[in-house]
């Protein structure tokens, strides 16, 4: 390690009604790679905007090779020597991916862009990183990896001297993450600043040199990785003993109906021939890392995404679901990722969003009723303790819990015996979680059947009766809840398929 | 390492199969069109035949050109066909009216179709506002303002014989008695070949592949998406302004309130030949080949018999036809 | 202001409305003032003819901007229906009322044309609009043989369809318009079609993995469109009686400002019939006022175009403080 790069002292920064960042300290060393950790919301990413001039900062100092900065654009950044590699790919698609480095800033010609000399230098880079790409290949033909690929070649060729990697493996396969940190060892060596961002414990213990911790939008602290156990950080990251009361034992009684059967199910490189079995009162936890295909698996089941083969059993009887209009005609509810895109509609109201799936229960004739709408919206906001001023709020002005209830009470209108959670308490507050999940096992009590898909292991130790792990595309395991444990889901959510 | 460069030319074979995939179809729909209608009617094997349509393909061809800049952005100009004629007026009435002389009359149809693409831009890239919509609304301003400005009256352009008749020889010359030689195709071959170079070896073409590819990676890429944004735009109405150029050496005569539905066949034009309708690809080639469908088409038609609005009809079906074709091979790329 | 906005009846109604309704009795007193005929008998008559049509065409266009999408071949497709409706009647002898019935037919196909391709098929909605614009303008040529259909005057027989816009002095029309009026509101607001349009339009992927068959309605508000163009046809001969092939498109433009102006966002998912009945409005007495003042309809066609654009630009700046 060499000596210090890049300081950011005193970071604060404030969102209307939200206070992001509360003086939050951070330092980079040449020659260092430096994991940035935090749970979701802590504010990792706005602490890196605020780094690459996306945004600006309320007060605080950034000092970049001894010398204060402040940037108003990535490109100042960039110019300066500090580039980020997203998380989400900015690429273009149609274009090569010689164009894709360098756009921008091409290499003229006279009038003309000179590409083959784009070509050339691309080229060069990827020899220099030891990858096999073809720089005049079609963006959008690679795989997600060598997208990624490109993008950090894109980074290095700014001559940074400190890349930001938000979440660069969570696309990756195990393959390509050992290509990538073979890469990240090259540029450390070279005496580059890297600021690693990633949830993968076992990523940060191989690959960074220190970990500073965020909770809440502050600064907790910075550790040397060496000197310190997965149980520090975790410790750290949520300021709280991570097993709150897992479950031990399912509670699902013995000789429960199968109510969903899948056999052999293929849909894309992301579901490939998956089977499983659900249990009336059983909620059903898909781990597996990001990427894995759990969400795939759930979209193919509920007809959102086409499929292309396998077989779907409801109550023991087969069953077609081509769109998202049979799998709720067969009482199959699902409850996305991302609510603001796929669960509610946020410019519509609570009621009209509770009677979206059922709005054929309540009309007459064509006509809706609407007292009877409201009936029930009112029924659903209190037995779930919605928190709205009313049901003819907007959706949008609601907090992201009680999006969440009125997505559930959605689904309870109609009745679903079968819901899937997908990531049911993203980006929602430890409070409104616990509510979640209290109504999770309620339903579950009452008879329904629940897959919850989770990328927090907490979530899936506390809820699940049964876990089923997935790993690029396919099941790798399934362990019942009195196995469980964290290790041995994780070997399945990482195991190599040969 | 040969096996590796074997194996890259087999992909670099398939990439360019990709790009002229489509264009060579269209050529061939051309030759198809061409001999079924060669076969159909004896005259329409004749050489003014051919003359005739290269004349009435002029004006499209270049609207054609200018339009795939708006479409590859993901954006659209529907204001160039009611726009050309509103140039075309303005240009010819300050010539008859108001003694310009030729070339001045042509240099500011051409900068009148400069100032509306920059407002179209502007108004697009910078409010924001739909481009459709955008270009709806300066569609309907410039037949308002067309025939506002010369008096509703329709303009005539010198003819030959007339002093200033020179700039219709552009299109068109005499070689011998009644022997017509259209040069005004080798323009239009040279401005193909410039804004084909525009488009993919230049900053202004490759940043506006970029806003139709993903604009917000382009902005993020530190590019000045807006000012390109807005190029594309001006680039649409100067070829508009060119296109009102040869609109009045070919017709001469320039009537208010029509210009309507030309924008469409240049648009087809493009889209034909394989402009994707959501943008970040296509060619200033093949929009040139996409246009030659529809105007052999309109120019073929009748000597089969069948009515010119027979051309309509079918324009509009061969162009759904090959959004079709781009979205179900979309469809099954996801696949 | 901000007191004004809370006013519970100013809250009930929309001060969008109120301030719409504001804007059309100042241009109406504005253009008495200055023209002294223009409250004159015939002038209201004449602005009510372009009401009626036009209003018809911009109720139409409300509910396909209301799924976000766009219909701009509604102004050439009415002149179909008219063409091919009148032309049955004048050549093939057709009886009135099939005339009629035909009219809305052919607007009601052009609808579920343009609907099935954007819902079933992603085709772009400018695209679909461009292309059917075309294929009305080129059937309607081929269909008349490029005549002008000139439909029965009053007097004739099967002139009663002239009773539908004016019986003696009683504008009978407004009150159809009216009522259609209420009709499409009832729609919007108050049944299925209308909640899953305008749901749709606001988050279509949402609707559709609620287990909401999303293509279909989305479709359903393109056939809804067609019919009211059929209506606005039926209304536009009954008004002015003959029709010529190759014209329309300057209809779009102010049936979609009408709308756009009474406060349908084009994002999608917002939709107010009654802005649109008072956008038609404020159009229809533009018209005429222009025409008072001695100016010619080009003068029309530029401002509309300005109106538009501000209108919706207005839409753009809202959203954007919104976010």
């Amino acid at each position: 390690m060499g000596d210090v790069i890049l300081t950011m002292k005193g970071i604060d920064k404030s969102f209307p009604g939200v206070h992001a960042l509360d003086h939050v300290d951070l330092e980079v060393r040449r020659g260092e790679v430096h994991a940035l950790m935090g749970e979701n919301g802590a504010g990792k990413s706005t602490l890196m905007k605020v780094l690459t001039g996306i945004y600006t900062k309320d007060s605080g100092t950034i000092t970049f090779e001894g010398k204060e900065v402040e940037f108003h654009n990535t490109r100042e950044a960039q110019d300066a020597g500090i580039v980020i590699v997203h998380q989400e790919l900015n690429m273009l698609g149609h274009l090569t991916v010689a164009q894709n480095i360098f756009f921008g800033r091409e290499f003229k010609k006279g009038f003309g862009i000179d590409d083959k000399k784009m070509n050339e230098e691309a080229a060069k880079l990827f020899q220099k990183l030891n990858i096999d790409i073809d720089p005049t290949d079609t963006m959008s033909d690679l795989t997600v990896g060598k997208q990624q690929m490109c993008e950090i070649a894109k980074a290095i060729s700014h001559e940074a001297k400190v890349i930001v990697f938000d979440e660069p493996s969570a696309a990756l396969t195990e393959t390509e993450i050992e290509e990538l940190f073979k890469i990240i060892r090259d540029l450390r060596a070279q005496g580059l600043g890297i600021i690693y961002i990633s949830h993968r414990m076992d990523e940060i213990k191989v690959i960074t040199d220190r970990v500073t911790v965020m909770r809440d939008g502050t600064y907790v602290g910075t550790l040397i990785t060496e000197e310190c156990t997965k149980n520090d950080i975790i410790n750290m990251m949520v300021g709280r003993v991570i097993y709150e009361d897992p479950k031990t034992h399912s509670m699902v009684p013995e000789g429960a109906p199968v109510v969903l059967k899948v056999e052999h199910l293929n849909a894309g490189k992301m579901v490939q021939d998956v089977s499983f079995e659900l249990h009336k009162g059983e909620i059903l936890g898909f781990s597996g890392l990001m990427g894995a295909g759990r969400t795939e698996t759930a979209r193919a089941i509920f007809g959102a995404d086409p499929k292309e083969s396998g077989k779907i059993y409801i109550n023991g009887r087969e069953v077609t679901i081509n769109t998202p209009e049979d799998a709720v005609k067969y009482g199959i509810g699902y409850l996305s990722e991302d609510r603001k895109r796929y669960g509610v509609v946020v410019q519509k109201s609570v009621a009209e969003n509770t009677t979206m799936a059922t709005l054929k229960k309540f009309v007459n004739g064509i006509f809706i009723n609407k007292k009877k709408e409201e009936q029930v919206a009112q029924d659903y906001v209190k037995s779930l303790d919605t928190k709205t001023p009313g049901i003819d709020q907007l959706v949008v002005n609601l907090s992201g819990g009680n999006q969440q209830k009125v997505v559930i009470a959605k689904w309870l209108t109609r009745d679903c015996d079968i819901l899937i959670f997908d990531e049911p308490t993203r980006g929602i507050d430890v409070g409104a979680k616990n509510e979640i999940y209290k109504l999770m096992n309620k339903l579950a009590a009452e008879g329904k059947a629940i897959i919850m898909i989770s990328s927090e292991m907490t979530e899936i130790l506390r809820m699940s009766d049964r876990i089923v792990i997935m790993c690029e595309g396919k099941i790798t395991g399934e362990i019942g809840i009195e196995e469980a444990t964290q290790e041995n889901i994780m070997n399945l959510a990482t195991r190599e398929i040969s | 390492m040969t096996n590796q460069n074997a194996v890259t030319a087999g992909k670099r074979k398939s990439s360019l199969e990709k790009l002229g995939g489509q264009k060579f179809i269209v050529l061939l729909v051309i030759v198809g069109l061409a001999i079924f209608f060669s076969v159909m009617s004896p005259a329409f094997r004749k050489y003014t035949t051919l003359v005739s349509i290269l004349d009435y393909s002029y004006y499209i061809v270049l609207m054609s050109i200018g339009v795939t800049f708006p479409l590859i952005t993901g954006g659209v100009d529907l204001s160039i066909g009611t726009g050309l004629i509103c140039y075309s007026l303005v240009g010819g009435y300050l010539i008859s009216f108001h003694g310009f002389p030729v070339w001045a009359g042509m240099l500011v149809t051409v900068l009148f179709g400069v100032a509306i693409g920059l407002l179209n831009g502007t108004l697009v890239a910078v409010m924001d506002i739909p481009p459709f919509l955008v270009t709806l609304c300066t569609c309907m301003i410039t037949r308002g303002l067309g025939s506002i400005i010369v008096g509703g009256f329709g303009i005539t352009w010198p003819t030959a014989a007339q002093p200033g008749g020179w700039f219709r020889s552009i299109f068109k010359i005499n070689i011998a008695p009644r022997v017509m030689l259209p040069i005004g195709i080798i323009w239009v071959l040279i401005l193909v070949a410039v804004m084909a170079y525009v488009l993919n070896h230049t900053q202004v073409g490759r940043y506006i592949i970029g806003i139709g590819s993903n604009k917000e990676a382009a902005r993020l890429s530190g590019v000045n998406v807006k000012i390109y944004h807005i190029s594309a735009y001006v680039i649409s109405g100067l070829f508009a302004g060119l296109a009102a150029i040869a609109y009045s050496a070919i017709f001469t005569t320039v009537q208010p309130g029509t210009g309507a539905g030309f924008e469409l066949e240049a648009i087809g034009g493009a889209i034909i030949g394989g402009v994707s309708a959501s943008g970040g690809s296509g060619t200033v080639t093949g929009s040139l080949l996409g246009v030659f469908v529809i105007c052999l088409l309109k120019t073929g038609l009748p000597f089969i018999g069948l009515q010119a609005n027979w051309q309509q009809i079918i324009t509009g079906l061969v162009l759904i036809g090959a959004v079709l074709i781009d979205v179900i091979k979309k469809r099954r790329e996801v696949h | 202001m901000e007191n004004l906005k809370k006013n519970p009846l100013v809250k009930k109604i929309g001060l969008n409305r109120i301030l719409l309704v504001g804007v059309l009795i100042v241009m109406y007193v504005a253009f008495a003032v200055i023209s002294p005929t223009f409250l004159s008998y015939s002038r209201i008559m004449s602005a009510l003819n372009y009401v009626y049509f036009l209003g018809f065409l911009s109720l139409g266009v409300t509910f396909v901007i209301a799924t976000g999408g766009i219909d701009f071949s509604i102004g050439p497709v009415m002149f179909c229906c008219a063409l091919i409706a009148g032309y049955s009647l004048t050549s093939y002898g057709v009886p009135m009322a099939l005339a009629l019935v035909i009219s809305i037919l052919v607007g009601c196909c052009f609808g579920i044309f343009n609907g099935y391709l954007v819902a079933y098929w992603s085709v772009p909605p400018f695209i679909v609009s461009m292309a059917s614009m075309n294929i009305a303008k080129g059937l309607a040529s081929v269909f008349t043989k490029t005549q002008s259909v000139s439909w029965p005057q009053l007097s004739a027989e099967g002139g009663w369809y002239r009773y539908l816009v004016k019986v003696g002095n009683i504008p009978v029309g407004l009150f159809i318009f009216i009522g259609v009026a209420i009709i499409c509101a009832i729609i919007l607001n108050k049944t299925m079609i209308g909640r899953y349009i305008l749901c749709l339009g606001s988050n279509k992927e949402a609707v559709r993995l609620s287990g909401v068959n999303v293509k279909r309605w989305e479709m359903t508000a393109y056939a809804i469109c067609g019919v009211l163009v059929g209506i606005a046809a039926i209304f536009f001969v009954s008004a002015y009686t003959t029709v010529q092939p190759g014209y329309g498109d300057q209809y779009n433009n102010e049936a979609i400002a009408g709308c756009v102006m009474g406060g349908t966002s084009m994002a999608g998912g917002l939709a107010s019939i009654s802005g649109t009945v008072i956008g038609v409005f404020i159009i229809a007495l533009l018209q005429e006022g222009i025409l008072a003042l001695g100016m010619n309809k080009n003068y029309q066609l530029i401002i509309t175009g300005i109106i538009v654009i501000a209108a919706v630009y207005f839409d753009v700046l809202g959203r954007r403080r919104k976010n």
